[in-house]
């Protein structure tokens, strides 16, 4: 068969994916970029150009501030703890115990919960006078509506339902680390603590990093918590309110479809330094594949 | 346009109440109407026989309570009209406004809707709703049959736009076995703020769980109403400047919540894990302002099911400040079937689907005559208070572009005051910055 | 000296077991606690001192979720839409995955990049565009617009395009040898020997189009056009706080998931932990 018809056939094996692409993701992406230089009327009905007029009111709006300090703050609870968690139960779980299956199952259960649905139990489950959580620990706190614990209800939400596939990643990784170098290590004498810092935490260190990175490419997209756990009346909305919950609230609330678009293109720019620092450590690390 | 929107501000409590005095709200003529609405079946028959094309409307409400007589409407009118059929469809008050505005310049409203009066500038103005002008002029439907100027509140530069569906207002509720225990004398109309403060302590056991009034953070059943009782405003009567950092409002909604920092209502932080109403539902609050159209919600919990009553609301300082708003069909613009869409609406005006509202005690028909049905409708409460009301009630603070932007922040802003962020009055002061910024951005 | 070495090990399991059902509990109180509310009063629900366990559990408030909402049409919606965004983007993907892993013709870099650079993107950058787009056809609150953005998946393009990068080149040649064209070499050749890879992305695009709540919130308002997770949304602006409702609700929503979960459990924990790996 002649090159040419190769051509053709693998142009009509790329032509749905690439023209659905183009369509449906990569036009919208840059229509958001042109968005956030109108200004519309009636619905969206009327537009007209306004330059970087929402981007002045963006940058001088203390509210997007602090969404986005909001934001980074998530982050910064959500990944080292989710981590630390899923490290702490993937060491466990890698000591061969019996009943490992059973465990995994039960850790995943979250991932396969629907946000929506475990965000409404959370609300309960975190309910000031008749809450199981305040009943467990003794405490009398309301947490999602008093503005200083508002931030740790939903990290626990978020922490609690991404353990589980982080703790697998983080397993795979470690059952990727050869057993012969930990029976070197026991000769030795190394303690479990021991080796755990200088055998298991150098090797592992790829798949963290890279945990890292989607972890906190998820986390700068928190939405469905707050949306159901914190309502719009809760008095702790500003302290949790997410760069994405605010484009929601703009666009779609108030009616303000261009300036929702300057508040989402700033996430665009946030991800695309998240997605260039994992492209930058990924050739440093290629050695380790 | 401002001055005819001044006009039906000062003028449409007022003549709702002389209408309803002149009409008869205290007879039982409940049938006194069947003529009118034979000839509107008449006319609705003639109409479906001109097109026989099956056709299924969608109506869509906000008030799930009123879904069983908004669907027995609907079945009434398609007996008539054999090929034409209703599908009520609820989208919930809290999200009813965005998913219209998303429906709006998509061209994919429902064929008929209820349509509330501050958002109705905004949708009118954007061409959205079909005109019905023609046909109030042909005479196809009277705006003098509904209670005084309800008609009034949908028109824009000239044109109608809606048929009015029903008016509401709001009530004290309150517990008569917690008043009996407590053995506080229940609420009337002589009652004052004063009073409702005095009561709210002397019925509140916070030990318990149990308080005298809920002061919940909330609009039209709540603050907006005190700040009326004491001479102040929600927006000025041109609707070009917020009234919430008027001293009056801000004195009413510091007395309001007062009752909280005295324990004699939940705190904010109560109310959001529980809604109040449910609350009251369940017996653990004495006194809590509503709407009407929340009876028989309340009526359906069996914790306090005649063990309640409804009292008018209580005096201020400048008079009994109670919200009146009136509620409207409309149809879409952009309607696939416009000719059967009215027929639907012109049905859903007239004198038997009113009859259907009242009866089912869904809501205070608008249509003149029907009010007394409604009443009735639960004997053994005193809905009388919400008709009597009217005459001396503030319509609800609409009639401007700015509305729908600014309504959806106030709640964002005060429960911040309410949650004992910052104080009522930085609360009440950022409010009406960002209200007359709203109405300066959408003039 | 062995001997010691295994009652250390044996020791130290049995904490491990301790810490792990302690965590498993705390993992598993959420569910309890939905199963529990949901068959309680309202009362009961928001009773002080807690109260654990309902005197009169009943089906009431799942009758009431279902009666007042309408979860069947939730139910097909979900169901209906996690199919199309499923076989579409597995059936489109695999064939794009191919010809870019296998095929070299002109543009193919370019064209590569230009479908993996839509995965920088955050997907609410996308939905206002989307929504414009979708209300430019008329689509706005309708099923079709649940599914249609997500015809096409540049993440399942770029896994699948590793997979056939990873497969030796010997069978292909010889299946061009017998005369077959690139597609029935991709059809007949390839496509069997990404089985495990196919099977992870119909999980992982099921799971996440299952749980999806931003876009069906915006895009679609009649009850009918609601998917679950949209659903419960309303259920939440419906019933505020009745909690044995909301519960109820919740419940029904996550069950055929959870479900689905036992019966494939390997293949979901497989599916899921390999969708993380994208970018």
């Amino acid at each position: 068969m002649n090159s040419r018809s190769r051509y053709v056939w693998a142009y009509i094996m790329i032509a749905p994916t690439l023209l659905g692409t183009v369509l449906f993701w990569s036009w919208p992406a840059f229509y958001s970029i042109y968005l956030s230089f109108l200004k519309s009327e009636n619905f969206g009905m009327v537009n007209h150009w306004v330059g970087l007029a929402n981007y002045e009111k963006l940058f001088k709006d203390k509210e997007f501030w602090k969404n986005l300090g909001n934001t980074l703050y998530y982050m910064v609870l959500f990944v080292p703890l989710t981590l630390v968690f899923s490290t702490f139960f993937a060491v466990l779980l890698n000591a061969k115990i019996r009943g490992l299956s059973a465990y995994r199952v039960i850790f995943f259960l979250p991932q396969v919960t629907m946000p929506a649905a475990a965000a409404m139990v959370w609300v309960v489950l975190f309910a000031r006078d008749y809450g199981f959580i305040n009943y467990l620990l003794g405490t009398h706190v309301a947490w999602i509506s008093d503005t200083r614990f508002a931030m740790f209800a939903l990290v626990i939400v978020g922490v609690w339902g991404a353990i589980g596939l982080n703790m697998l990643l983080i397993l795979a990784g470690l059952q990727g680390i050869p057993k012969a170098l930990y029976e070197a290590a026991s000769i030795d004498g190394a303690v479990r603590f021991r080796k755990f810092r200088y055998i298991t935490l150098p090797l592992l260190t790829p798949t963290l990093f890279f945990t890292t990175i989607v972890l906190m490419i998820g986390a700068t997209q928190v939405f469905d918590s707050i949306y159901l756990l914190i309502g719009k009346t809760n008095v702790a909305l500003p302290e949790v309110r997410s760069l994405v919950y605010a484009y929601y609230q703009n666009s779609f609330v108030y009616y303000d479809q261009n300036y929702g678009a300057a508040i989402v293109d700033m996430l665009l720019v946030i991800n695309l330094i998240l997605t260039g620092l994992q492209f930058a450590f990924q050739k440093k690390w290629v050695t380790y594949d | 346009m401002a001055f005819r929107k001044k006009a039906w501000l000062s003028g449409v409590g007022m003549t709702v109440a002389a209408a309803l005095a002149l009409t008869g709200c205290g007879s039982n003529d409940s049938n006194g109407g069947n003529a009118s609405s034979t000839t509107n079946n008449a006319a609705g028959g003639n109409a479906a026989s001109a097109s026989k094309e099956n056709v299924t409307l969608t109506y869509t409400i906000w008030d799930q309570l009123q879904q069983p007589a908004m669907e027995a409407i609907g079945k009434e009118f398609t007996a008539e009209n054999p090929n034409i059929k209703v599908k009520v469809e609820v989208i919930p008050w809290n999200d009813y406004w965005t998913k219209m505005s998303a429906a709006a310049p998509a061209g994919t409203l429902p064929d008929v809707f209820w349509m509330h009066s501050g958002q109705f500038v905004k949708y009118a103005s954007g061409k959205f709703l079909e005109p019905i002008t023609d046909k109030v002029q042909a005479g196809e439907i009277n705006m003098d049959d509904y209670a005084a100027n309800l008609g009034s509140i949908y028109q824009l530069d000239g044109q109608n736009y809606a048929i009015p569906k029903d008016f509401d207002t709001i009530g004290l509720a309150y517990n008569k076995e917690l008043f009996d225990q407590a053995g506080v004398p229940y609420p009337d109309d002589t009652w004052d703020y004063a009073k409702l403060a005095e009561a709210a302590k002397q019925l509140s056991q916070p030990d318990k769980g149990i308080y005298g009034f809920a002061a919940k953070m909330d609009t039209q059943g709540g603050y907006w109403n005190d700040m009326l009782a004491n001479g102040g405003s929600i927006i000025s009567a041109d609707g070009t400047k917020s009234g919430y950092d008027d001293p009056a409002s801000i004195e009413a909604l510091q007395a309001r919540y007062q009752m909280i920092l005295d324990k004699a209502s939940p705190s904010h932080q109560q109310m959001t894990d529980t809604d109040s109403t449910e609350m009251f539902k369940s017996g653990k609050i004495a006194m809590i302002f509503e709407g009407d159209w929340r009876t028989t919600d309340i009526d359906g919990s069996d914790i306090i099911k005649g063990k309640w009553n409804w009292a008018p609301l209580p005096k201020g300082k400048a008079k009994r400040g109670d919200i009146i708003n009136g509620l409207g069909n409309v149809m879409s613009a952009s309607g696939k079937h416009k000719d059967e869409a009215w027929q639907f609406l012109k049905f859903l005006g007239s004198k038997r689907a009113a009859e259907i509202t009242a009866q089912m005690g869904a809501a205070i028909p608008a249509f003149k005559d029907t009010q007394a049905a409604w009443v009735q409708s639960k004997p053994q409460l005193n809905l009388q208070v919400f008709i009597d009301q009217a005459a001396d009630a503030t319509p609800y603070p609409a009639g401007t572009k700015a509305y729908p932007v600014w309504f959806p922040k106030e709640s964002e802003i005060m429960a911040q005051a309410w949650g004992g962020k910052i104080s009522i009055e930085e609360g009440a002061k950022q409010v009406a910055a960002m209200m007359n910024q709203a109405i300066a951005d959408n003039k | 000296m062995e001997n010691r070495r295994q009652a250390v090990e044996r020791n130290y399991n049995w904490i491990i077991h301790v810490v792990l059902i302690a965590a498993s509990v705390v993992m598993i109180i959420p569910f309890g606690w939905m199963i529990l509310t949901s068959f309680k009063t309202v009362t009961e629900a928001t009773q002080i001192p807690v109260k654990i366990f309902p005197s009169h559990p009943d089906f009431g408030s799942y009758a009431k979720a279902f009666e007042k909402t309408d979860f069947k049409h939730y139910y097909l919606n979900t169901a209906f839409t996690a199919l199309m965004k499923t076989v579409f983007p597995v059936l489109f993907s695999s064939m794009a995955a191919y010809a870019f892993a296998r095929i070299r013709f002109p543009g193919r870099t370019l064209l590569f990049f230009v479908i993996i650079s839509v995965m920088m993107v955050p997907n609410p950058v996308f939905y206002t565009p989307q929504y414009l787009l979708m209300s430019k056809w008329g689509l706005v609150n309708s099923v079709t617009a649940l599914w249609i953005c997500a015809l096409v998946s540049p993440f399942a393009t770029f896994m699948l395009r590793q997979f056939f990068l990873g497969i030796s080149k010997e069978l292909e040649e010889a299946a061009i040898l017998d005369g077959c064209n690139p597609f029935q070499t991709f059809r007949y050749i390839m496509l069997p020997l990404v089985k495990s890879a196919l099977v992870a992305i119909v999980i992982i695009q099921l799971l996440w189009s299952w749980n999806e709540l931003q876009w069906p919130l915006i895009i679609n308002s009649s009850p009918d056009k609601l998917t679950l997770s949209s659903g419960l949304a309303t259920l939440v602006s419906m019933f505020s706080t009745n909690y044995p409702i909301l519960m109820a609700g919740a419940l029904m929503a996550v069950i055929p998931m959870i479900i689905l979960f036992f019966i494939f459990q390997k293949k979901f924990i497989e599916g899921v932990a390999f969708s993380a790996h994208k970018g």
